[in-house]
């Protein structure tokens, strides 16, 4: 917590000399310091498309750049450049939310547990298989460590969707992932 | 079936995730090319406060309180109206303060 609080008060400092002077220098600071998780983050809304993903997050610090007398400090600098990135996401898909599903022979392999199938994989096909809603709520909460309420204003959700998306999402992993414990289980015993 | 339960949910998300990924020049490529960062123009705060301070002035000259305080504080005479008009005026230069401090704080 304490070093969260410490990384906010550095941003914060790198804010303020840039419109002080239009330092560029300190904004390659925030660049360094960021650019990882927005990349990361990128690439998971993209499914691993990482030429796309580097394209949006270069938008996304070209955009902070831009519009820095816009940020007021009311969120921290990290969820102020994911909630951007997240809108260059939502701009750069245009049109209704897409649901890449996986196919009813791809979900009978996942609920019918094989010793061969890696978690990790059928982790990545359950995940697959949740609303986008859910898959991005528990992407940001879960996976890059946001807070409920930061998840809410990175994502321009109520918090009370938020919550909900959390625990549904989470409810139907562990839906689907029982099977795998099952084997695990047995596995473990025999 | 045998449900995982909310932390190991929670473990196998975090195991999944690749973490932070390695710059491998993309910062530099960034900064080459941000486009020039224009400032804010001055000229719309000065216009704004030069036609209120206008606009003040042409509502307030007929006020009789303020046209005896005035006259009152030329005259060197420490009258009720002059007090009050001294009065409204620092409190109104109070207000402007504590407005301006409030939205610094902000940015």
């Amino acid at each position: 917590m304490a070093d969260s609080a410490e990384e906010a008060r550095i941003d914060q400092a790198l804010v303020t000399r840039i419109r002080l002077g239009a330092d560029q220098r300190a904004f390659e600071q925030l660049v360094r310091r960021h650019q990882g998780m927005i990349r990361a983050q990128l690439r998971r809304l993209l499914h691993g498309d990482e030429a796309a993903a580097d394209d949006l997050a270069q938008e996304t610090f070209v955009l902070a750049w831009r519009k820095l007398d816009q940020f007021r400090g009311e969120a921290r600098f990290s969820s102020w450049l994911y909630r951007i990135a997240y809108t260059c996401f939502l701009q750069a898909r245009r049109g209704p939310a897409r649901h890449e599903g996986i196919d009813d022979e791809s979900m009978e392999q996942l609920q019918t547990p094989a010793r061969a199938i890696d978690l990790q994989l059928d982790l990545e096909r359950a995940m697959q298989r949740l609303s986008t809603a859910e898959q991005v709520v528990l992407l940001h909460c879960s996976q890059l460590g946001l807070s409920h309420d930061e998840a809410a204003y990175v994502l321009g959700m109520p918090l009370g969707t938020v919550k909900t998306h959390a625990t549904r999402g989470k409810a139907k992993l562990k839906t689907w992932l029982a099977a795998w414990r099952d084997v695990a289980n047995t596995e473990k015993f025999s | 079936m045998n449900e995982p339960n909310d932390e190991e949910i929670e473990a196998l998300l975090h195991r999944q995730f690749e973490g932070p990924v390695a710059d491998n020049g993309f910062s530099e490529r960034v900064i080459g090319d941000l486009p020039p960062r224009r400032r804010r123009a001055a000229w719309p705060l000065r216009l704004g406060g030069l036609a209120g301070a206008v606009a003040c002035w042409l509502s307030l000259a007929n006020v009789p309180m303020l046209q005896w305080g005035w006259r009152d504080s030329l005259a060197g005479q420490l009258s009720v109206a002059a007090i009050g008009m001294w009065l409204a005026m620092a409190i109104l230069a109070f207000l402007a303060l504590g407005w301006s401090v409030a939205e610094s704080g902000k940015r």
